[in-house]
């Protein structure tokens, strides 16, 4: 070889002297046809004709360099085999095309000698290049389709030095103007993309391709058709740089922001574009074209390829830019696009990942605290969707985090509402908060808590409701209320908002141990409310009650209870399965209560037909889903005590409660006999409702639970044939072997202390405490809790107040034992204390502060 | 290998407020022409001339950002890599040269710290509309240590020499960071094989 070259720069100079010499042109001709002979006789390297004909060649060449090289093939013998296998697959009308013999010659060749590989790709590099300049467009086209034939055929071998000529002629059309060669050496780099190289490549970076197919993503070219042409390019483009960068590890890490924050906003203003154009109607043209893909779908593609590919750490370089465009284009408002992203994000990042999204749309609705509604409903949106969608892996490992997000959000737009500004401070009047925004969104969060709830199990659902259920402010507990100027008001709204969550949370709750499922530590707490003065409160207690008992969807079938007076209870068609063990231990535990509950609750004046109806639903749900024989009985003996809390003068209840509460108690002993099967029961039953039909129907639910209901104005005479009777119920039942000495002693409700504490006129002057005595002792102490004077008391000096003092108009508790995880044991009643840790303070120390 | 076809590479990026003329200015330079009714600038546009000076081909990479605040995110992403920021303002309009400590800052967290930065006081051409006194823009760029010049895209005053005199800045910046440390390891790409150091290495 090095005497080959030798050979040829001896002779090129040698040659340049030649033509100086003056020669005829015949004697040329002549050599010429003989050369051409005998080049064709020895096909092989211008050694053997350099070294045999050299006096010919000089003379020969002198011509030859004055002469396009096309005009006079021959010499090509002069010039090393590759530049001439090269120059031959170029027609002498650029309209012919690749001169596809010769293509198949010059890729032969680059088979067999791959080492010339890097050298035919930079003389292609060098004409094209030439080319370009001299806006030979043509040729252009047809060095590509060499060079992309030459790296298709090839790719099997090591390509790295030919890939440097590749890039760099790619290079050189990306940087014209000219909206064909862009495309042109897009469509190469894109074949180039896919193609899978065996050996890294060290020195070679993508950084202009990003930046310039991110460009191009963005073409403002004036020629519409063009224009998507170039913006397709631009998305294929990046689709080839991610393709081949992503799984080297030696090559530019595209997830690095600096190349994330090009590629991901391009593809979103693509996606986004596309939308505006698909709002108008198709004209005939574009139906024709149907079958291309659309820019949109393109990048929609595009965008899932890039998500899928994305590894655990490179997800939040991937969605970072996604949020940044979201809010930079104000997307959040409109929702719609948003929902549109986040729906292609869920779907395609593999689904282990999710959650980190999710993190990351809560960390973004943090960072948005101070925004506007309609910003953070928005993203709340999108948090809805995005968890309904990644289901079950949405939560993460941090469940919590995910709802103490939502509470505080939930919290602070309560307080924006009731201050009108977003620093609780004086409004300086940078935004003007707009309250029914505020109550959309708060709309928004509560449903977007129960989606997240509905894809968690069992377990870690009731987790979540003890984690809201100890967030509920109880006025004197969380004096460290961020809302200085809501008072009582704000307590009262945040009360109302965590527990039409908690509705959100229970709804579809299904469990089959109720025990372990609803520990006391939440069914006191919560059962304290249903006794509030307030009955926006209590009904949302009795909803949550409902959905945590009914676990086989009866409930919407005791809705209607003016329909219920019927004489087959069969047409209900209700899911009746044998109670549990469980069940057993659970009513034995907490039915008391739940009686309790119910009696008081009908007995409250503010009571209004939701409320009975609602109450209705929790007497019938008892019966058919916890009750045994006993259960049975208690139920029975507390319909009858109804019945006579509408009977007595003591207690100074409208008329409308009386009637509620006599139709209630017939709707339910109506459904209660059918249940028992016990003829003669049911018989009683029938003929009072008969008597009622015909004398009193105010005391019946079809003419009391209606929107206007023609009650008596004083309730008079309600004795005789009208009334259940006790004595006559306990026979009919004794005889089918119920307990009749129970049922014999009429129902009473025990007052607890529970009861004393928290019935009081209002919230507002309940002092309570919740007794965090572990949180006391420990380290965090100082951040988990902001004393108060009121609270600088010790649980000492509290108990024995308690236990010592029995004047309750001086201390009043509605003791709530912090909720425990374990279901342990907290009996509650103000008497004893659970030394038990919340669990969300076990894990989260810092939660308690809001 | 063949030669690249040039001595240096530079990437230049202008920025400013909307509508203060930064891709007039660019078209005046690279075509030639003033376009008028010049629409906004989707993201960010493409450009490339290659210029001659002192012998020596220097080829100019010219990504000019759109000045609206929705594209900021990917227009940001474009500082990065520049070599030259070319910090663009209307004279006839005090809002954009007010906003110029805000672009600084942008700067200063997106760009890298070797860049160069050119201020533009652009629309020479409207003086009588003037509302930025020259002396005012002078003695801003001084304090922020920035080159200043003002020009008209419109009768192209100064267009050509703002880019030759920063591609004469990064030229000689090049060569000076070339002195310094001479063995610095090339960027890798753009092409260049280990012996073509030029200045994109020095990023």
């Amino acid at each position: 070889m090095q005497s080959q070259k030798n050979h040829c720069s001896v002779c090129c100079t040698l040659l340049f002297k030649a033509i100086l010499i003056a020669l005829s042109v015949c004697v040329c001709v002549c050599v010429c046809v003989c050369v051409c002979v005998l080049s064709e006789q020895y096909c092989c390297d211008c050694d053997y004709l350099v070294t045999t004909f050299f006096p010919y060649l000089a003379l020969l060449s002198c011509l030859c360099t004055e002469l396009p090289s096309r005009v006079c093939g021959c010499c090509g013998a002069l010039r090393p085999r590759y530049k001439r296998l090269v120059d031959n697959i170029f027609p002498e009308d650029p309209e012919d095309g690749l001169v596809k013999a010769n293509m198949e010659k010059l890729t032969f060749y680059a088979l067999s000698a791959p080492e010339k590989l890097d050298r035919i790709g930079a003389y292609l590099s060098e004409r094209l290049s030439r080319d370009v300049a001299r806006h030979r467009y043509g040729y252009v086209c047809i060095a590509m389709e060499a060079l992309d034939q030459l790296l298709m055929a090839c790719h099997c071998q090591s390509i790295n030095l030919f890939v440097e000529s590749f890039l760099k002629m790619v290079r050189k059309l990306l940087e014209s103007d000219k909206p064909n060669l862009q495309i042109l050496g897009t469509n190469s780099f894109v074949k180039f993309a896919n193609i899978e190289e065996d050996t890294p490549s060290y020195h070679r970076s993508y950084d202009f391709f990003v930046s310039r197919f991110s460009e191009m993503c963005h073409s403002s070219y004036e020629d519409p058709d063009i224009r998507t042409k170039i913006r397709m390019a631009g998305i294929k483009g990046l689709q080839g740089v991610v393709r081949k960068t992503v799984n080297d590890e030696l090559q530019a890490n595209i997830w690095d922001p600096q190349h994330m924050d090009k590629i991901v906003p391009s593809l979103l203003f693509n996606l986004q574009s596309g939308e505006r154009t698909e709002s108008r109607s198709p004209s005939p043209l574009q139906a024709s074209e149907k079958e291309k893909e659309s820019p949109v779908e393109l990048t929609e593609r595009c965008f899932r390829e890039l998500l899928g590919r994305a590894a655990y750490g490179n997800i939040k370089n991937a969605v970072t830019p996604v949020l940044m465009h979201l809010d930079n284009h104000s997307l959040w408002e409109g929702k719609t696009f948003a929902v549109r992203c986040f729906k292609i994000i869920m779907y395609s990042i593999q689904s282990q990942h999710s959650h980190l999204v999710i993190q990351q749309l809560l960390g973004h609705l943090d960072a948005n605290s101070k925004n506007s509604a309609t910003v953070r409903a928005g993203i709340v949106e999108v948090l809805l969707e995005a968890a309904a969608i990644a289901a079950s892996g949405s939560v993460g490992p941090t469940v919590l985090e995910v709802f103490n997000t939502l509470l505080r959000q939930l919290r602070l737009s309560v307080d924006y509402e009731l201050t009108g500004s977003y620093d609780g401070s004086v409004n300086i009047g940078t935004k003007i908060i707009k309250a029914h925004e505020e109550r959309q969104l708060q709309e928004a969060v509560i449903r977007t808590i129960g989606s997240f709830a509905n894809t968690l199990p069992t377990y870690q659902r009731s987790e979540v409701m003890l984690f809201i259920m100890g967030k509920i402010p109880v006025p004197g507990v969380h004096p460290a209320l961020p809302s200085t100027g809501s008072g009582p008001e704000g307590t009262r709204m945040i009360q109302v908002m965590l527990l039409k969550s908690l509705v959100q949370v229970t709804a579809g709750f299904q469990t089959t141990n109720m025990l372990t499922a609803l520990p006391s530590s939440f069914l006191e707490p919560l059962l304290s409310f249903s006794l509030t003065e307030d009955p926006e409160i209590r009904l949302l207690v009795l909803q949550i009650l409902l959905s945590l008992i009914d676990r086989h969807d009866n409930t919407p079938k005791f809705s209607n209870i003016r329909c219920v007076i019927i004489s087959d209870i069969s047409v209900l068609k209700l899911k009746v399965d044998k109670c549990s063990r469980q069940d057993n231990l659970f009513m034995k535990k907490h039915g008391q209560q739940l009686y309790r509950h119910i009696y008081l609750g009908c007995k409250e004046q503010s009571s209004g037909r939701q409320h009975y109806e609602t109450l209705f639903a929790l007497l019938g749900l008892l019966s058919v889903e916890l009750a045994n024989e006993e259960v049975v009985v208690d139920l029975i003996r507390l319909a009858l005590a109804l019945q006579d809390l509408a009977l007595s003068t003591d207690e100074a209840m409208p008329v409308f409660n009386r009637c509620a509460v006599h139709a209630l108690a017939a709707a339910y002993l109506n459904l209660i006999c059918q249940l028992t099967t016990v003829p003669a029961f049911c018989q009683h039953i029938h003929e009072v409702i008969e008597v009622r039909q015909k004398e009193s129907p105010y005391l019946l639910p079809e003419d009391v639970f209606i929107d206007n209901p023609k009650l008596p104005s004083s309730l008079e005479k309600v004795e005789g044939e009208v009334l259940f009777l006790q004595s006559k119920i306990t026979e009919v039942l004794g005889g089918s072997g119920y307990n009749t000495d129970r049922l014999a002693t009429p129902y009473v409700p025990q007052y607890t202390d529970e009861d004393r504490l928290s019935k009081r006129k209002s919230i507002g002057e309940t002092i309570s405490l919740q007794v965090e005595v572990e949180s006391r002792n420990s380290p965090e102490k100082e951040e988990v809790i902001s004393w108060t004077p009121a609270e600088e008391i010790t649980f000492e000096t509290l108990k024995n107040a308690i236990e010592n003092d029995d004047d309750d108009d001086c201390f009043l508790f509605p003791f709530r034992p912090p909720p425990s995880p374990s279901g342990t044991i907290s009996s509650g009643y103000g008497q004893s204390q659970s030394r038990s840790v919340p669990i969300y303070e076990m894990k989260f120390p810092d939660l308690c502060v809001y | 290998m063949s030669m690249e076809d040039y001595d240096y590479l530079f990437k230049i990026v202008l920025i400013g407020n909307a509508g203060v003329g930064k891709t007039c200015l660019v078209r005046r330079f690279t075509q030639g022409l003033f376009p008028p009714g010049q629409g906004a600038t989707i993201g960010v546009d493409f450009m490339i001339k290659t210029v001659e000076i002192k012998g020596e081909k220097v080829k100019l990479q010219i990504w000019d950002t759109a000045g609206q605040e929705r594209f900021r995110s990917i227009t940001q992403s474009y500082y990065r890599s520049a070599n030259a920021l070319i910090l663009t303002y209307d004279i006839t309009c005090e809002d954009s040269f007010r906003c110029l400590p805000e672009w600084l800052r942008e700067i200063e967290q997106y760009a890298n710290n070797q860049v160069v930065t050119i201020l533009v006081g652009n629309k020479i051409d409207l003086a009588e509309k003037r509302e930025v006194l020259r002396q005012r823009a002078e003695d801003f760029a001084e304090a922020q240590s920035m080159l200043y010049l003002e020009t008209s895209a419109k009768e192209s005053d100064n267009v050509e020499k703002l880019f030759l005199d920063l591609a004469c800045e990064l030229i000689r910046e090049a060569k000076q960071n070339k002195l310094d440390n001479n063995d610095t390891a090339p960027m890798p790409g753009e092409g260049k094989t280990i012996s073509y150091l030029s200045c994109c290495s020095l990023n």
